[in-house]
Order: structure tokens, then sequence, then C-alpha cells
């Protein structure tokens, strides 16, 4: 707020009191006769009127109207409402322009004698406040454009790489430092299980630490990321969750739904790149239409929820980071997207005029097609569907849309570092902890040909990566500080795949045909990964989304659910009592079969208690119950299923 | 004994839990539940009977003309297809076949004018996802099922048992997804959704060690276990909430097991005599089950018949033989569970409630006046006893069923019409009002709620469910 404004709210509420009606004050504006709705008649007035000065972080002449209670509460002047009675609320006098020389709004439009009627028998009405609800200052939009910003010295830095020296003067000023990098067992293992979401086989572990090539990390991140059918397969369950992309699926029953699985593996595998992938998606290129088809339900369906809405919803969330969700059934009261933004932009999916409706009544209009920012370009109304979602793609793929490549790098960065630089993930209006960062890595995509594997090798060649893992801490978005890794969990299918490695045993088929993609090997062939297998117990106990909604982000509690579902789930108990079997089949003495199981599971040596302690465990026969208690134990450790 | 709430298990948790819990979790639109938020609560604990499949009033809870089957008689006269009988209370009469019920019915409330929601054509798991959520699907985030509600916002009544338990449905006979996507906790997170039992009589394999396990095998690999994370590496890199949060769940899990309210989860553990009186069937054992589990603290159950396409009460055909079947399935485990529940002093602090998605009729396929596209094709003119009964979806009126928890005892509320389309003429009840009571039996307001993605979501739609207080004594 600028100190002249701060001076004008001041001298106008400071040590106000209502004025006494003189003979030649304007009359107050009615009460409307009618019972005030709060969330759809006062809201949209406090949020469009007063949220500048008098709500957040401002709270001009010590007033705000957030909450029921600070509306009650008052500001320097005292008391701003009188319960039951609006005319002898001072409110009132001030937005009903009582006083010349004090009106509110202080700035922007006055407010009209019906929203004055509505304030007015609001108050009469005893003041009603939606429960809960929080009166929030009007979101700022993020800046669209892309921006480079200019890379703070290599010298500083100590380092060429540039997110080191993008992240140097940051990490300084919050005295962190990105010096100490982890060792390269746990490198590997992160590297591995975020790139192609396997664990490293002891052999190829020991290769690496064994190598003494300078700049081994990176040769290694290059050659997983080369590995384009376990790194395809991986990245499938991200996409699958965020394209609603399922094998089973709600909506099958009346062929609602169409899968883009063999579309999915295809662009992944072949690493197609980002703004291609969008522009297929968006457009329901041969073997991408089930994502903008959406999921039919039968019957009647509230028209927020109509196939073409699903995907001005899902577009927006998925590739921008905006969340047109509640624009698509009345205007926003979280950002300032409109009914009409939801509508322009779901009818350039639709095959004839949608009508807009509010709440789910039709409104008898229809909103001009246009895309979420106009200022890209437009959508021609007249031409046909094929023609608008080209020309929706290309405003999407626009070089002057920074959002799309913002949005894409930040899910990237998210998922390697367990936490986005801007957070939730899906509201990239909110601030980063770092522009620069966010900025440079979105344009330096773009400059790259949108190639996501590009940005996935700087992003895991950075020293920022190669930190030691942190807590992930109770920071909100507003006050996080950026120290390391934040811990993650395995997601289901990099347990299940973990499980299957340790105890030799993957499924027998696959649920889904994929092609063939090309690539280099990195890591010896395996079997049937998680990701072609549909949902069973325990996938979904560890958090497998059932992809009825856009999920981007897999949950990170451990639930008592999913505990259980480990503890005596058929499930897994059956895959123990496969590695069981395998293990003892190897007819190894016990102590070297100790070491092969951490150092499959955990890649590592069992220190000698370890050693001791899991050899007691196995028992002296080093039975098949023997030796499933100890995978059993194994697999439940946290440095298990942590990503550390 | 007074029952933990909500706020003794926040006491009693640790900071991790807390933290977890702050991290993990939607934030509620209230700062703490507090004893301003919740109201004084009538019941403790809730049991859902669900008949799966669309339950014909008129041959159930509210009969009306009885039409014995004979060839050539006209489907238009027929509205019923039992005779009618009587009940504990004067001015209810059941339909034949539901005796022991009706020889409870003074210890409870019937209503008979629950309209369900107009969705167009009919599929019943989205009416049943509508009944579970209070939220017609799709929905733009995860609605979550009532259970997931009260558990989230209540917590379980006794710390080991999972506060959300599912008896008797299966996933993969039919409309599997559909039904996934309301069985589950949606937004709250999967902490609070179903602890699934599809096979009550083996419900016991869900809480004891994994088959061919011995206890002191379990107790031994646990111990092990414990001793092994503690000598780990990253036992040494301070906490983190990740670690914590598994630990504690696996030990949560372990509690579970090896406590004493897993017997209750061990069929084999009750009486025969008293065993025998249940055993109908999978509903019946989940009855037995659900007695078993509310005495040992469970918060929420659901027990059903199993939904599954034209399979019990969805009857597209022979609907009349379909339910002189099923009837004795249902009729004395429910008359049993109201009693046990009675005797054992649990019936006044637990809400039951029977109910289904809507009701069926010879004739109108969703509302009178608003009627969809019919499935069934019903002669003019009935014939054949495959076509006698109630075959096509009708949802204007339907029976809700409830004992306990503080609702009258031997009521009655609402009213349909004597004659076809026999529709609600009185007191009509829809789903945001039929949550609204449960929810207000448990002390928890219409309108509580917890934030997400910057939005409030409600238990009841919009939060404006209205308990009906008539409902309660």
């Amino acid at each position: 707020m600028t100190g002249s404004r701060l001076l004008i709210c001041l001298l106008l509420i400071g040590g106000l009191a209502i004025p006494s009606r003189a003979d030649e004050t304007p009359a107050l504006p009615p009460a409307v006769e009618r019972q005030i709705d709060f969330h759809k008649d006062v809201a949209p007035i406090l949020l469009g009127s007063c949220v500048a000065c008098h709500a957040g972080k401002n709270d001009d002449g010590g007033y705000q109207v957030s909450t029921r209670e600070s509306v009650l509460a008052g500001g320097d002047s005292g008391p701003s409402v009188v319960e039951g009675n609006s005319a002898e609320s001072l409110l009132i006098h001030l937005v009903a322009q009582q006083d010349p020389d004090r009106v509110m709004p202080a700035k922007g439009p006055k407010l009209t004698a019906a929203q004055v009627g509505i304030l007015r028998a609001w108050i009469d009405q005893g003041l009603k406040w939606e429960e809960g609800f929080v009166i929030r200052p009007k979101y700022v939009p993020a800046e669209l454009k892309p921006r480079k910003p200019e890379l703070p010295s290599a010298e500083s830095a100590g380092s060429e790489h540039p997110i080191d020296r993008l992240l140097a003067p940051y990490l300084a000023a919050s005295g962190h430092s990105s010096t100490e990098q982890v060792d390269d067992r746990t490198f590997a293992r992160r590297a591995y299980l975020d790139v192609i979401g396997l664990l490293p086989s002891p052999e190829d572990l020991n290769a690496f630490c064994a190598d003494s090539a300078p700049g081994k990390r990176a040769m290694l991140v290059e050659r997983l990321l080369a590995d384009r059918k376990q790194y395809a397969t991986h990245w499938l369950s991200f996409w699958n969750d965020a394209l609603r992309n399922d094998y089973q699926g709600t909506g099958y029953i009346d062929g609602g739904r169409q899968q883009v699985s063999q579309w999915l593996f295809t662009a992944l595998g072949e690493n197609k790149p980002y703004h291609q992938f969008v522009r297929e998606l968006v457009t329901g290129a041969p073997g991408a239409e089930g994502f903008i088809k959406g999921i039919t339900w039968r019957g009647v369906v509230n028209a927020s929820q109509v196939p073409e809405m699903q995907a001005a919803q899902n577009v927006s969330q998925v590739f921008l980071g905006v969340n047109l969700k509640c624009a698509s059934c009345h205007d926003s009261f979280i950002n300032d997207w409109t009914l009409h933004d939801a509508y322009g932009l779901a009818g350039v999916f639709a095959e004839s005029q949608l009508e807009v409706h509010r709440c789910d009544q039709p409104k008898g209009e229809y909103a001009p097609l246009k895309f979420l920012y106009p200022e890209l370009g437009t959508i021609d109304s007249q031409g046909n569907r094929e023609m608008r979602l080209q020309q929706l793609a290309d405003l999407l793929t626009h070089e002057q849309n920074g959002r799309l490549a913002r949005t894409i790098v930040n899910r990237l960065w998210g998922k390697f570092l367990g936490r986005g630089i801007i957070e939730p993930v899906d509201d990239m209006d909110n601030t980063p902890w770092n522009a620069d960062l966010l900025d440079w890595l979105a344009v330096d995509l773009a400059e790259h040909g949108y190639d996501l594997t590009h940005t996935l090798g700087l992003i895991l060649t950075s020293r920022a990566y190669q930190m030691p893992a942190v807590d992930r801490g109770d920071r909100d978005a507003e006050t996080f500080i950026f120290h390391g890794p934040v811990v993650k969990r395995l997601t289901a299918e990099q347990f299940s795949d973990a499980l299957s490695q340790i105890t030799h045993h993957w499924p027998e088929k696959a649920d889904v045909e994929l092609p063939q993609v090309g690539g280099e090997p990195a890591v010896k062939d395996v079997g049937v990964r998680a990701a072609l297998k549909v949902s069973n117990p325990l996938v979904t106990a560890m958090g497998r989304p059932n992809r009825e909604q856009v999920v981007t982000s897999r949950p990170q509690t451990a639930t008592t659910l999913e505990a259980l579902e480990l503890t005596n789930g058929q499930t897994l108990a059956d895959q123990l009592a496969k590695g069981g079997a395998y293990w003892q089949s190897q007819g190894v003495e016990r102590d070297q079969l100790v070491q092969s199981l951490y150092r499959e599971a955990l890649g590592r040596d069992p220190r000698p208690e370890e050693q001791a302690d899991a050899e007691t465990l196995i028992g002296p026969a080093a039975t098949a119950e023997g030796i499933q208690d100890l995978l059993w134990s194994i697999i439940m450790s946290p440095e298990f299923q942590l990503v550390y | 004994m007074p029952t933990p709430t909500r706020r003794d298990f926040l006491k009693t948790a640790s900071a991790a839990t807390l933290s977890a819990l702050a991290a993990g979790s939607p934030r509620g639109l209230r700062a703490e539940l507090t004893s301003d938020v919740l109201l004084p609560a009538t019941a403790d604990a809730v049991i859902v009977l669900w008949m799966g499949g669309g339950m014909a009033a008129t041959e159930t809870f509210d009969p009306k003309r009885y039409t014995p089957f004979e060839p050539g008689v006209e489907s238009n006269r027929i509205l019923s297809t039992f005779p009618t009988i009587d009940t504990a209370v004067d001015n209810i009469k059941f339909s034949a076949g539901l005796e022991k019920t009706a020889a409870v019915m003074d210890r409870g409330t019937l209503i008979r004018s629950y309209r369900a929601g107009d969705l167009g054509f009919i599929l019943h798991s989205r009416h049943q996802y509508h009944w579970h959520t209070g939220y017609a699907p799709p929905q733009t985030v995860a609605a979550p099922h009532i259970g997931a509600w009260i558990s989230k916002t209540l917590g379980p009544r006794d710390p080991v048992v999972p506060a959300f338990i599912d008896i008797g449905q299966r996933f993969d006979v039919g409309e599997g997804e559909e039904l996934k996507a309301f069985h589950q906790a949606g937004f709250l997170g999967t902490e609070y959704g179903p602890f699934l039992l599809p096979y009550p009589d083996q419900a016991v394999n869900a809480i004891r060690p994994p088959g061919g396990m011995s206890a002191e095998r379990f107790k031994a690999r646990y111990e092990a276990y414990k001793k092994l994370i503690a000598r780990s590496p990253v036992a040494e890199h301070g906490s983190d909430y990740q670690r914590e949060s598994l630990e504690r769940s696996v030990d949560n899990a372990y509690r579970l097991l090896s406590s004493p309210a897993a017997k209750a989860f061990d069929l084999s553990e009750e009486p025969k005599e008293s065993y025998d009186k249940y055993n109908t069937g999978r509903f019946g054992l989940g009855c037995l089950l659900a007695r078993r589990l509310v005495e040992v603290g469970a918060r929420f159950i659901e027990v059903t018949t199993e939904y599954i396409p034209f399979k019990h009460w969805d009857t597209h055909d022979n609907g009349h033989t379909r339910l002189s079947e099923l009837k004795p399935e249902i009729d004395a485990p429910i008359a049993q569970l109201i009693l046990d529940l009675e005797a054992r002093g649990l019936l006044d602090r637990t809400l039951v409630v029977l109910a289904s998605e809507f009701s069926r009729d010879m004739m109108t396929e969703g509302k009178p006046d608003n009627q969809v596209k019919d499935q069934v094709e019903v002669p003019d003119v009935v014939n054949e006893l495959k076509y006698y009964g109630m075959h096509r979806h009708f949802t204007d009126a339907g029976c809700v069923l409830m004992f306990g928890g503080g609702v009258k005892k031997g009521f009655l509320y609402g009213k349909t019409a004597d004659e076809r389309p026999c529709k609600t003429i009185e007191n009509p009840i829809q789903i945001e009002a039929l949550h609204a009571t449960i929810y207000r039996a448990l002390g928890i307001p219409a309108n509580h709620g917890y934030e997400i993605e910057r939005r409030p979501f409600y238990v009841t739609k919009d939060g404006l469910g209205e308990p009906v207080m008539e409902l309660f004594g």
C-alpha cells in the first residue's frame, strides 16, 4: 500500500462517528425486501469493493471484512455495524455516501443503491455469514509472458550449472549452502527412482560407485534418461493420474471413457516435445482423443461437469495450473475467473453452442469463445471444432505464453525435489519461492524445443538436487525456505516395482498392451511393472488414485489402512511368499543372504548389528518363513519406503 | 463410559501426529473442532444397512393394495405383490415376509417419503454415490463417503478400531469402478477411507496375522522390525515427518491386530445360538459383525445386501419371486441386531439407518412428473410370473428405517398416495435433510466442512442440509 493511500484511509475512517442526519443528507437506500444469501448476495460485494484495503494483509483503518467477527469488531472508529440495525451502522453510512468527505470504497466505483440495499438487509437480518468462509484479497494473477533472468555469475556460485548459479544468492541469503552433497549411493538411488522408478541393482550401484570418472553422475543421468522403455513406464503413472487415463475407471458402462495409453506411452518413449504433446492432447489427435473427451456418465450431469466443461477444467489445471472449477458454476470467489471465461473455453470443445448455466440454471445466453488469456490471440467462433481446437493449441503453445512451460517445469521440480517452486502445483498464480529459478527453467525448456528430458537432466545434475534430504516441515507456501530436497515417499508403483525387484517375482501379464519404444536400456530389463496393471488393494492403499479427478501429486502421509494392508494383506503376503521361496532356493549361507537382501533393497551392506539382528530373525535354518519376515521388515522400513 | 471425542484423541496424539494432521489433511473451515462446533450428540455410532439395487417400498415398508398373481392380471393394477401385515405399531403396516422387523418397529422411526435425486437416465451406482456422499456425480473434487466425513470429523470411537468399516460389498461384481468412486474418503485423504470387509465370515483375516503365521511369529516379526529400523542409518538423520508417519501407521496396524478388539472381527467367537439367528447369508452375518464391532467401539459401519447389477434388490424381472427369497435374508438379522443392541444398552447411542438408493414401481421410471427413459419392458397384462413385481426404478418415494441414536420410537414420518403412482404426498425428505439428520444425531452441524482447493466443501451440499428435528425423541 502506498503511503498516500494509507493517509487517505486514515483520514476517512480515523475518529469517525456516525453523523447526525442533517436534513440535506440523501436518504439511505432502502433495505431490499427478501431473504439475503450471504454467498450469492453479500460475498460478491465484499470481494468486489472492499478486499483491496480491508482483507488479507491489508487492514486500512484497522478494519477488515475477512470474517463476521472482524466486521462486527469494526476498526479504529469503532464498530462498523450494529447487528439488526443497518440504519445505525457506520458501514452503511459510508457506502451510502452520507458524508461526501467520508465515502467507501475510497477507491473504485461506489456501491449502487441496490448493493447498499443488500448490505442493509443483510445487517438487518442478523449478518448471516457462511460458516468458515473467509473473505480474502483478490488474488493477483501471475505474469503470463516468459521471462529470462540473467544468470548470476558462475564464479561466485562456484559452478557453471545454471541452477546452481540461480540458487547461489538465494541460499546464501537464507544462510544455507549447497556445498554438502549426498554420497554416490544416495544419489544413484534417487536418480534411478526418479527417472525410471526402479531400484538400482547392486551390480549397477557398485559399478557406479567404483567409477572414478569425473562427471559420472551426469553420465548416469544421461544413461537413465535414454532408457526410454523404463523411463516411459515410470512416467506413465504420473501422466495417467494427470490425464485421468485408467485401464478401468468409471464411465465404461456406457463407453464413456477412452484410453490414451498407447499414444501416451509412445509420446513418452519418443520424448515428444512438450508443446507437441499438449497440442495432440488438446486437439484430440489420433490415439489422444480420450483426454478432452472426458468422462460421460449415464443420465443428467450438472452443467459444470459436461464433457466440454471437464475439458476446459482439465486443460486449464493440467497445462496452466489454473483452477477453473469454481468458475464453471459461477464467477469464482477464489480467483478472477468468471463463468464466461469458463464457457468461453468450454465452448471451444463443443460441437454446438453451449448455453451458459449459472449454478446449473440456464441463463439463456452464450459466451463468446475465447482463450483464458485473450492477449495471446483469439478463437474464431465461426470456425468448426477442428479449427477451434487448433487455434486453442496455438494459443496454449504460443511463444508468449510463459505459463505452459512454467507449469510443467514446476511439476518436474516438485516431482524431483519433493516440493514445487510454486505450491500447490495446480495453482500457478501463487508466489514462487524463487521466481528467477522458475522463469529461467521455463524459458530454457522452450529454448530447448520443449524437450522435457533436457529439463529433467538439468535438475538432476544440479547441486540443489544433490543436497541432503530435509524434513518436509510445516511451512506454508509463503514462509517456505528451500534448503534441500524434501524426503519423499515411494509411489504405489515404485513400491510395487521395488518389491518385485527384491522378491524376483513380477506379475505375469500386463493389463494394457503398449507399443515398443526405442532407446538404450540402462538397466537389465525387468518384468511387468505396476504401472501396467490395474489397481489392486495394495496400490490403492498406497495412494494410487482412481483417476476420477485430475491428480498431480500423490499423498505423502502413510495411513493406518495402508499399514494394515501391508501388515496382513493378501497381495503382499503372496508376493513375500514368492520372495521367500526365491531366496531360499538360492542356497546361500545365512550371512550372505542378509547381505544380498540389504544390497538389493537398500543399496548398502548391513551394519554389524543389523546383520546380527537380521540373522536372528531369519533363524539358523534360513527357512522361507524367516526370509519372508526379514523381507517384510525391510520393505516396511522408512529407509526402503522413503527416498532420502 | 464417556465416549472419547476427537478432541480427546487430539490431546493424546503425539506432536508428530499433529504435524502430520496439519501437513497432510485439508484445513477445517473452523480453526478447531470445539464444543461450540459440535452439537450435543444423541448417537456415538452409526450402522447403515444398505439395500443396494433399489428396494421397492410397496413390497417392504410401505405396502399398498395387494394383487395376487394370476395370469391375465393388468399390470397397472398391481401395487404390491405381497399381503400387508401388522407391526408392533398400530398405524404402521409392512409387507408380508418382514414379520420379525415388524415386531421391533416400536423401537424405531419409519420414513416413507425419501425422494431420491433427479439424475436422469437411471444408473444405480450414480444414485448410490449421491446417497452416500450427498453430491451427485461427477464432481470436480472427490466427494467423501458419509463414513469418511464422520471418520474425519469425529475420529475413531476406540483408537484401535478403524472409524469407517464397510461390510459386504465386493468391487469385481459389476459397476466396480463406479462403486469405488464413492467408497472412499475423497479429498479428506485415505486415512479416513473405508476398511473393507467384503466377507463377514472372513473378516477375522483382515485383522489377524497373514495366512499361516502364528501369533508368536507375528510378534517376533514386529519386534525385529522395530529393532532393525532403530538401527538403520536413517534413524540418525533426525526426525522427519514422513518417517514418523510411516512408523506410526505400522504401530497402529500392529496395535489393532494384537488388541482384544480384534476378537470382535472373529464371528467364530459368537455363541452358536446367537450366530444362527443372524446366519441368513452374508448380509445376516454382516449385521452380526456390525453389532460386534459397535460393541468394541466402531464409529461408522455400513452393511450392504451388496449391489450387483440385476441381482438382489435390482429386480428387472421376477421381482416377486426374488423378494420372497430376499426378505428372509434380511428380516431376522435386522430384528436381531436391534434387539441385541438394545439388550446391551447400546441402541440408545447407536443410530441404525436402513436405506436404499431409490424405490421401485411396476409402471413409473423416475418420478411421475419427471419420468426418464424406461429400462424395463412391462407388458400391459401379466401372464407370466417373471413379469410380476416392481421392475422399474421409482425415485419419488422410498423408505428409510431408523432405530436408536435418539430417534423417536414407533414413529411414522411422511406419506405416500395409496394409488399409483404412489408418490410422496407429505413431508418429502431428500438426501441433504436425511444426511443432516444423521449428522445432527452425531452432533455434527450440517454446515461443517473443510477447505479444498481454497473452496469450502461441506458435509451436506452447500452446507444447507436441514435436519428433520421432528424425528428425534
